[in-house]
């Protein structure tokens, strides 16, 4: 078993709204942290809603741990550790009444470990979350979703809303928790740059279709970004173009391989892309 | 299940803290007094009242993403809903711990506050009788419609727990022959209806909540 996490062509119509899942296939390996990129409305929180079955998937199939998650396997959520976007918990609890409930809700729910986070990320822990800032209602859900030791944290936009220090530090926890070989991270979130920082592999979603997975690796050492005029875009081979969109005085055209492309076409410059870049290229450029 | 109850305890301990206080002076006005209706009107203040705020604050947990969160939980779908229909029940005993020592305190101060003691279980049968149907209507209402109506729906459970009360009671009135046979007969009814319809509303909320997505 070499994921922790698996999605085989999920699908997931809303009739009244034209959005919908449509075949959505990823995978996260243990010991990783994969990025899950994509536009608001893209469909990454419907992805994690049907991943926990918040959002009942109408076709496919969503291995955690090797095994299909129904309603009564409450061992599975037992390893999973989940962070939203905003307010987690209700604002007119104290950080441990919130203790007290997951206790009662979490077998492995470890009190002294949930205290230690209190302390590190400086959350007074009897003061009612209505008065926490932004920042600390983020702080305080990471806690919770770590203190029952989870195998896997879900992080819904986690990091948005924190400012750089604090999201640095959000990111060496993250690269902590996956230090151990059968922790693995999905880490949806806007802010591209921290992707970069701490994902191995990161998947892009545009309006409920996944467009392109791709290992870090390979997008800081493969995938370039041809800076080309109309003759030598025209130059191109189809097969070698990704996406790609006209500029005012260029074309830039996604590549997976920048080396091989520089090699090939001549005259052209390429530059190393980022995940931002791609991302714009996919969902705003055209394809062939 | 322990973390859903304590998750629902907290949920109301605020309200409840004002509304207790609200009930402990008004308690020992009515048990200083000697007044029948103002008794009456306390013991339902606090059947009712208890658990009106258990489920007025059912709407709190979708204020923010806990009522999304939760079905993340270690816990089934039925879990939370058994929940709410046990926190339900719970902050009913509240209520009838509060109506039952002050119309002992008033019987210990002044003698039976009613003609007859049976009064006393009637009024008591029709407080808890209103408090289960206010509950077994609104749960599925409140899933079905969702948290943003939560109000009107609390409106519409506790008028039509009240309607359905005053149905029992003239429907068995006209039936039976005035007497004790026919209190008896109504209290039956009134509890074995009420309880029936708590009861058979929990399968219902919890297959309209098996398809609520978040």
């Amino acid at each position: 078993m070499e994921n922790i996490l698996e999605l085989h062509h999920v699908s997931k119509t809303f009739p009244k709204s034209d959005f919908k899942l449509d075949d959505v296939t990823f995978s996260l390996p243990y010991g990783t942290i994969s990025g899950f990129v994509g536009e608001n409305g893209a469909g990454k929180t419907t992805t994690i809603g049907c991943i926990m079955n918040t959002i009942i998937k109408d076709r496919g199939t969503i291995k955690l741990f090797g095994r299909e998650m129904g309603d009564e396997d409450t061992d599975m959520r037992e390893d999973i550790g989940i962070v939203y976007d905003g307010d987690n918990f209700p604002s007119y609890w104290t950080a441990l009444q919130l203790s007290q409930v997951m206790e009662g809700l979490y077998t492995r729910w470890d009190r002294s470990l949930f205290q230690k986070y209190l302390d590190d990320f400086c959350l007074p822990g009897r003061q009612k979350i209505k008065h926490y800032s932004k920042g600390m209602t983020m702080k305080l859900a990471l806690a919770a979703a770590l203190s029952h030791h989870p195998k896997l944290l879900i992080l819904d936009e986690a990091t948005s809303g924190l400012d750089p220090v604090m999201r640095d530090d959000m990111l060496d926890l993250f690269l902590g928790f996956v230090q151990e070989e059968d922790h693995s991270i999905l880490l949806s979130s806007h802010i591209t740059s921290d992707l970069e920082k701490v994902a191995d592999h990161i998947t892009f979603i545009h309006n409920g279709r996944i467009i392109m997975t791709v290992s870090k690796n390979d997008l800081v050492y493969r995938y370039a970004v041809l800076r080309c005029k109309e003759s030598q875009f025209r130059a191109l081979a189809p097969s070698d173009i990704l996406a790609y969109r006209k500029r005012d005085f260029q074309i830039d055209v996604l590549v997976p391989d920048g080396k091989e492309a520089v090699r090939k076409y001549k005259d052209v410059i390429a530059d190393h892309v980022s995940v931002d870049e791609i991302m714009l290229l996919l969902v705003k450029g055209e394809r062939i | 299940m322990k973390g859903l109850m304590k998750n629902n305890f907290y949920a109301v301990l605020a309200n409840a803290k004002v509304f207790s206080i609200f009930m402990i002076i008004l308690g020992i006005f009515v048990a200083a007094v000697i007044s029948q209706s103002l008794l009456i009107g306390y013991v339902m203040t606090g059947m009712v009242g208890f658990s009106l705020n258990a489920a007025a604050v059912a709407k709190n947990e979708y204020v923010s993403k806990w009522g999304k969160y939760k079905l993340t939980l270690p816990v089934r779908r039925a879990d939370i809903i058994k929940s709410m229909y046990l926190n339900h029940s719970f902050w009913l005993l509240i209520g009838a711990a509060f109506s039952g020592t002050v119309t002992g305190i008033s019987w210990f101060l002044h003698g039976c506050p009613f003609d007859i003691p049976m009064d006393i279980l009637t009024m008591f049968v029709l407080g808890i009788s209103i408090s289960l149907f206010m509950g077994a209507i609104f749960f599925p209402l409140f899933y079905l419609g969702g948290a943003e109506r939560n109000e009107v729906f609390l409106i519409i459970s506790l008028l039509c727990a009240i309607g359905i009360d005053l149905v029992i009671v003239t429907v068995v009135n006209d039936l039976t022959e005035p007497g004790i046979t026919s209190i008896l007969t109504g209290l039956v009814v009134l509890s074995a209806s009420s309880l029936l319809a708590f009861v058979l509303s929990y399968p219902l909320t919890l297959s309209i909540f098996k398809r609520k997505e978040y």
